[in-house]
């Protein structure tokens, strides 16, 4: 996966693998700062259904390092995050098969 | 050989000797292991815990072969293995502990006979039935660390709880077509509950909710490259390897040592791109959280919830956590044909032209296919069909990419092509998806045209109509 810089405003998302399978994308740039609380929303708005087939069990994290966005372990801190420009985030579902 | 004194954390570091540990080696140990002891932070003592250790391997496939592979070579003392499964050709690409002339046997008994061959040291066991939730308990209990090498989000679950209660480490490995994650759980073994400060997550703590059954894919419906599965089985022997030469699967949490070797877990993801030959290899090592509050099984009040009586009796139910609300489609008889009766048809000329849509991956569909079908992924037309739902558009649109295929049957008059459509798939499930998607966006024109589904998809084409067809 080949990740590009992103446009100045933006930030890059990656997608692995049934993420990719499901927008049919390895990665794109989205417009910064977005928080956190509204990036499913986002994806949701472009992706139809995604929500439910794939964000729901997978795990997020910003610039390589793990996010809780259901923002339920450390009080409010989450809602509080937000995804800055030129960040990396990535859409991580559980992989099964062996 | 003495271990040299460290004080950068290494293996021989730490842990004091256990049982055993301060033996002589034997002459064949020596040789054979000498390689890998004269590693900086191995030594004698890290030789000896291997020798010493009892690890579990769960599935003998893509992953599990790999990684018994170097566990036994690298002197591991007892090696289990858990499986039901017989060595079919296809597993052979990627399941390197098999071989052709194995096929038929029983994949436990078959990698055993490889292993032995490489190093004949180690006492291997054979499991070879499923691990559920009856027996889980007594076979891992046995065991120092385990290999989670398996196929199904069902029994991921089950053996990352059943490690947490048993206070196993589990080294977890998963890959499908072309992406694989590897991550080192529960380790050090820490009891559940504990929450006083910052410990090691389960396999729930990362991911608390399964896929939904629809997007669960094996590797046998959606391919797995062979190097994929190869390079994660051979990094979970190595992180395996690591933990039991450290002798961190017998600490505990407190222990200053393991404090400072303890780093913040890592989740290591390879994705491999087939469209890119000379790109850049992608390797992510991303930092996990640690063990969460609210975790079903090692959390707080996880106690409570995971018990190995509990397990043992069906709570909780993994089959019912991970599964199967069966994709609800049942379409009226008389949308339906089966394959053989649409052969028939066709052969006799009874049946009128028509679109015959094809909803398989292209890769599926490029070994063959019904003639005079088009090729029309599932995936592709379902997010079309979303697109036009969104954008309010004409529902016959989602015709429009298969439409430069089907144009010779197209009327010119501007008024509605009523061409019936009969669609086919792999399994018989996708197809019956599929006509409710076209009804749903009226392209029978309110029943005007015909929109059938072929029951049964390629697979009962292949029993049915033409034995030869090549169906993977």
């Amino acid at each position: 996966m080949t990740t590009p810089k992103p446009p100045p405003g933006h930030f890059n998302i990656l997608y692995f693998a049934s993420a990719g399978s499901y927008t049919a994308k390895n990665v794109e740039a989205l417009p910064a700062p977005l928080p956190l609380s509204e990036l499913f929303g986002q994806l949701e708005e472009r992706y139809k259904g995604i929500r439910q087939n794939v964000l729901d069990h997978s795990l997020v994290t910003i610039n390589l390092a793990y996010v809780d966005v259901d923002g339920d372990e450390e009080g409010d801190e989450t809602k509080k995050v937000v995804i800055q420009e030129g960040d990396e985030v990535a859409i991580i579902p559980p992989v099964s098969s062996g | 050989m003495q271990p040299t004194p460290t004080n950068n954390g290494g293996l021989d570091d730490g842990l004091q000797s256990q049982n055993g540990h301060d033996r002589r080696l034997t002459d064949e140990e020596f040789d054979r292991y000498s390689r890998q002891m004269i590693v900086p932070g191995m030594g004698k003592e890290g030789q000896l815990r291997l020798i010493n250790s009892k690890i579990l391997i769960i599935g003998a496939g893509g992953l599990g072969c790999p990684a018994a592979q170097y566990v036994a070579g690298a002197g591991v003392g007892t090696i289990g293995i858990v499986d039901d499964d017989v060595v079919e050709t296809s597993n052979l690409h990627r399941q390197v502990g098999h071989a052709t002339s194995r096929i038929g046997m029983k994949k436990v008994d078959s990698l055993i006979t490889h292993l032995q061959n490489l190093n004949p040291l180690p006492h291997y066991i054979a499991h070879s039935y499923p691990i559920s939730a009856r027996n889980g308990a007594d076979i891992i209990q046995n065991y120092d660390l385990v290999m989670d090498c398996t196929d199904n989000p069902a029994t991921r679950y089950l053996i990352s709880d059943l490690c947490v209660v048993l206070q196993k480490p589990l080294v977890s490995a998963a890959s499908v077509q072309k992406s694989g994650q590897l991550i080192v759980l529960n380790c050090p073994p820490t009891p559940q509950g504990l929450m006083d400060k910052k410990y090691p997550p389960c396999y729930r703590c990362c991911f608390p909710k399964p896929p939904p059954p629809t997007s669960f894919v094996s590797c046998g419906e959606a391919g797995i490259m062979g190097p994929v599965v190869g390079m994660m089985g051979v990094a979970q022997a190595g992180e395996a390897i690591k933990i039991l030469a450290s002798g961190l699967h017998l600490s505990s949490p407190s222990d200053p040592e393991v404090e400072r070797n303890l780093i913040q877990p890592t989740l290591l993801i390879y994705s491999y791109d087939l469209e890119s030959a000379v790109g850049p290899y992608s390797f992510r090592a991303l930092k996990m959280g640690s063990r969460k509050k609210k975790c079903f099984a090692c959390g707080e009040n996880s106690p409570e919830n995971l018990s190995l009586e509990g397990i043992k009796n069906g709570i909780p139910n993994y089959d019912t956590f991970c599964a199967a609300p069966i994709a609800k489609v049942s379409l009226p008889q008389q949308d339906r044909i089966p394959a053989a009766e649409y052969h028939d048809k066709k052969q006799k000329g009874e049946l009128p032209a028509h679109i015959l849509i094809d909803t398989r991956e292209k890769e599926h569909f490029s070994f063959g296919s019904i003639d005079g079908a088009v090729n029309y992924p599932f995936g592709k037309l379902l997010m079309k069909a979303a697109l036009i739902k969104r954008d309010g558009g004409d529902g016959d649109e989602i015709l429009s990419p298969i439409s430069a295929r089907t144009q010779a049957k197209k009327d010119d008059d501007g008024k509605d092509d009523d061409t019936p459509i009969f669609v086919v798939c792999r399994r018989g499930l996708d197809s019956q998806e599929t006509v409710e998607k076209l009804k749903e966006l009226g392209v029978d024109h309110g029943g005007k045209r015909k929109i059938m589904d072929i029951i049964g998809g390629m697979k009962a084409w292949k029993e049915k109509v033409d034995p030869s067809f090549p169906y993977i």
